[in-house]
């Protein structure tokens, strides 16, 4: 078997590089490389089950020399977005946010892979490429809150969960384990809520908080502040978050046994600590940060990896059993040329992304009883405020935010408005105006628009000290806002849009709802009253424009939001058949060997920054999968009329295939 | 203000340079910047960009236009401020730009037409090292994004001119026993999901 040739270097797991394309059976397909497909295919390959991966994007980042071009095309890029380093694929677009643009008068205009047509835009990317949107992501781990889980059941709204915290506490201290999460349990516990068993530390001490945060905390802890005049009082408390990002081990950690941190995929002995480069949205340079190609690493030798394969269509038969799957395999993203195969598996799992997994599903008419698929799509929409400290705090150090305010993010007022968490954003105004590149320019009298009149500009020791004393003291709030499960927000496939291998293009329909409206107006009064605290010169504008396809007006203000990356909610999970896609362990309702993992399964997803969850969600379904292999290839003795009996010792030859009547889908729950 | 008009065609557009600016050129480029940015001579020979930043104005507008704008920055007693013609004020802009981000900006409209450029009116980095090297950083005593990393905890520090403040000290425990509250909590979303 030749080895995929990989650009640049060497593989870095004990994983198999590609075989070339022909129709092999496996125990499981799982369909994207990114966090979710990454850690069902390392649990699944350590249990020695067969696994293929199938990866739409390429695989350039997975060597040293493919990160270093990463940095060089993130250098250069115009606009330092998400998807900057990351080198557009023709054959497996992804969104990106500078697709969308504002109107002049409001309202918005997108263009590039997704078709809007809401009447807000949704505006968050993510990344088709080996390792996912992962990628860029930020790194920052939080819980979600028990009472997360049970929104409706609580607070009226929503879908609840058919799981609850305690059901996934140890998931999640099994996904801070395989991530490497730094953080202060003691603190999230005290400040928050959270319920951890007794004597938990995490596997690294909390990252340092910025020069930022103890200036904020100094001005903030303890002190009580009403988002309305008829509120009560909701007492703030900076608190540190706790990141997937290399921090000083805990030697306390998994019973004294400690931690040893995951250096960079590709290049030993380096990135076992965050150094500071401030750039962890788009890529850290050093990978401190957590991203799945450290877990591929260590992937198992059974696990295969094919890029550059673009999964078209789930296979089922008549009884609703996945077969397997077509992909489309290309060797150039430039070229438009691709190869059709398929490949079978006992179980496939879709791990592709909520939008990719729902587009899947709605491609290939599966999942279809509940009529949800698509829908319920979610995002946590953020809402920016900025402005100037009286003296330097240091911007654009560190990783982008260190530190939080919890305290807007659980009890009763969810009732009427969405809640949210305050992110303190140590890059300055990097997200709100594009600083410092926005700074420059204006001083020097260049406006975004070349056909507008120009400032005469400041020049020499006065364009110097002016930029210095403004950067130097900016900040900024990043209040991110639960988005509660709606069926009219959703993905559909549209044949009239495809993309250039005939793949369906997602037709995105998306809103706010009132009470996430309502949400905003309460999270710009408590920011209105934290710059008052803070003494600080508020510089916060919204209003219709290019750069502001967020903009709204709501009873009588307006206001601008920004996606967070946090796609979620296409094929949520619940108890029944009738109103959900997936059950509990992610599994299709409709396709005992079909789930789909990952973020489109949460019927929820509070105002915690979601990739711990998808990642404590994918390592709990992989104890399912196992045993739904496990099941499938136990020797079969007596079987009237089925096929032959296959010997579980000899490995992989798969059992006949149970009818679904003959095994109806127990619920066992842990 | 009388703007530059051409009363010619413009000319044909000059040759690629096939060799990098002379040293002399150099010189004579950073002394202007110097005056254009407000970091000394050294600052930005140390950056490693100053031929690359005379090859890209030079390349932008053309040696004619450039010379121009070098006469009238020396009219005006190299004063940037005193610079009258919107054209060569507009490439003073320009390369002030080019040092602080290390991208070249869109030139205005009208200045654009004046100079009869052939090429696309659209910013770009002029290397990836110019990103790096950028001069804005500097003025705040940062670092650029994703480069030159200060190293494991620096962000706790206050930056120069800024008054220490009180830090909140890690308390760092391992979890303490739960509260009976949290407890029961933790039965009721056990029983609440398994029923």
């Amino acid at each position: 078997m030749n080895a995929y040739p990989r650009p640049g270097g060497q593989p870095a797991g004990g994983h198999r590089a590609a075989p070339p394309h022909h129709t092999r059976r496996f125990d499981v397909i799982v369909v994207g490389a990114g966090l979710s497909g990454t850690l069902v295919a390392k649990r699944l390959g350590d249990q020695g089950w067969r696994v293929l991966v199938l990866e739409a994007g390429t695989g350039t980042l997975d060597t040293w020399p493919g990160h270093l071009d990463a940095m060089n095309t993130y250098y250069a890029a115009a606009a330092k977005v998400p998807n900057s380093p990351y080198r557009p694929n023709a054959a497996a677009p992804s969104p990106d946010v500078l697709d969308l643009a504002g109107l002049p008068e409001g309202g918005f205009r997108a263009h590039g892979y997704f078709v809007q047509n809401g009447a807000l835009p949704y505006g968050s990317d993510y990344l088709r490429a080996n390792g996912g949107t992962v990628m860029h992501w930020l790194g920052l781990t939080p819980r979600m809150h028990p009472e997360d889980f049970a929104v409706r059941r609580k607070f009226g709204y929503g879908r609840d969960w058919p799981l609850g915290y305690a059901d996934l506490e140890g998931h999640y201290r099994a996904a801070e384990r395989e991530l490497g999460v730094a953080g202060d349990a003691q603190e999230q516990s005290e400040a928050i809520g959270l319920p951890f068993p007794e004597g938990y530390v995490y596997p690294m001490h909390r990252i340092p908080r910025s020069y930022l945060d103890d200036v904020v905390a100094a001005k903030l802890d303890g002190v009580p502040v009403r988002e309305s005049a008829d509120s009560p009082g909701t007492t703030l408390r900076v608190v540190t978050t706790p990141h997937a990002r290399n921090s000083v081990p805990d030697a306390r950690y998994d019973g004294g046994r400690g931690y040893r941190p995951a250096g960079a995929a590709g290049l030993p002995n380096y990135g076992e600590r965050c150094v500071g480069n401030a750039s962890c949205v788009p890529i850290c340079p050093v990978q401190a940060k957590y991203n799945p190609l450290k877990t591929q690493a260590t992937w198992d030798s059974r696990v295969t990896l094919v890029t550059r394969a673009v999964v078209s269509r789930v296979l089922a038969d008549g009884t609703g059993r996945a077969m397997g799957v077509e992909y489309q395999a290309y060797d150039d993203p430039a070229a438009p040329v691709h190869t059709t195969h398929t490949a079978e598996a006992d179980i496939v799992v879709l791990a592709a992304h909520a939008i990719e997994n729902a587009k899947l599903l709605l491609v290939s008419r599966l999942a279809e009883h509940s009529g949800q698929v698509g829908r319920n799509l979610m995002d946590h929409p953020v809402l920016l405020t900025w402005g100037l400290m009286k003296h330097p705090v240091g911007p654009f150090r560190g990783p982008a935010s260190t530190s939080g305010v919890e305290s807007f993010r659980t009890g009763p007022a969810r009732r009427r408005r969405a809640p949210f968490r305050i992110e303190i954003a140590n890059w300055g105004w990097s997200w709100p105006a594009a600083s410092p590149g926005s700074d420059v320019a204006r001083l020097l009298g260049i406006p975004g628009d070349s056909g507008q009149p120009r400032g005469r500009g400041v020049f020499g020791k006065e364009l110097r000290r002016r930029l210095g004393d403004g950067i130097g003291r900016q900040f900024s709030l990043q209040f991110e806002l639960e988005q509660e499960a709606e069926g009219r927000n959703r993905v559909t496939v549209d044949p009239r849009h495809r993309d250039r291998l005939g793949n369906p293009r997602p037709v995105i329909t998306y809103d706010l709802s009132d009470r996430l409206k309502r949400g905003m107006a309460a999270a710009k009064a408590v920011s209105d009253r934290v710059f008052g605290l803070l003494e600080a010169e508020d510089r916060t504008v919204y209003g219709p424009g290019p750069f502001s396809p967020g903009h709204f007006r709501f009873e009588g203000q307006d206001f601008t939001f920004n996606g967070a990356g946090h796609g979620a909610g296409t094929h949520i999970m619940g108890d029944s058949r009738d109103t959900s896609v997936v059950d509990h362990w992610q599994r299709c309702w409709d396709h005992p060997n079909l789930y789909a993992v990952g973020c489109g399964s949460m019927p929820s997803v509070g105002t915690s920054n979601p990739s711990l969850t998808m990642a404590a969600l994918a390592l709990r379904s992989s104890e399912q999968i196992h045993r739904d292999l496990t099941e499938l290839h136990r020797p079969v003795t007596v079987r009237t009329g089925g096929g032959g009996g296959t010997d579980a010792a000899s490995g992989h030859v798969p059992g006949p295939a149970p009818s679904p009547h003959s095994r109806p889908h127990q619920e066992v729950r842990p | 203000m009388a703007p530059h008009r051409t009363t010619s065609p413009p000319s044909l557009p000059a040759l690629p340079t096939p060799t990098p600016p002379s040293l002399p050129a150099v010189d004579g480029f950073v002394d202007v910047s110097v005056r254009l940015t407000g970091f000394d001579s050294f600052d930005l020979h140390a950056t490693g960009m100053a031929a690359l930043y005379l090859e890209t104005a030079l390349d932008q507008v053309g040696p004619e236009a450039f010379e121009r704008f070098l006469g009238e920055l020396d009219a005006a007693g190299g004063d940037p401020d005193r610079l009258e013609g919107e054209t060569s004020r507009d490439i003073a802009r320009a390369i002030a730009h080019l040092w602080y981000l290390g991208v070249w900006p869109q030139l205005a409209r009208s200045v654009h037409s004046a100079l009869g450029r052939e090429k696309a009116n659209a910013p770009f980095t002029a290397s990836p090292e110019a990103y790096t090297e950028g001069l804005v950083w500097r003025t705040f005593h940062g670092h650029p994004a994703g480069a030159k990393a200060p190293g494991f905890g620096t962000w706790s520090e206050p930056p120069p001119g800024a008054p220490p403040v009180p830090r909140a000290a890690a308390p760092e425990r391992p979890v303490e026993k739960p509260e009976t509250k949290r407890e029961g909590e933790l039965e009721e979303e056990r029983e609440g999901n398994t029923a």
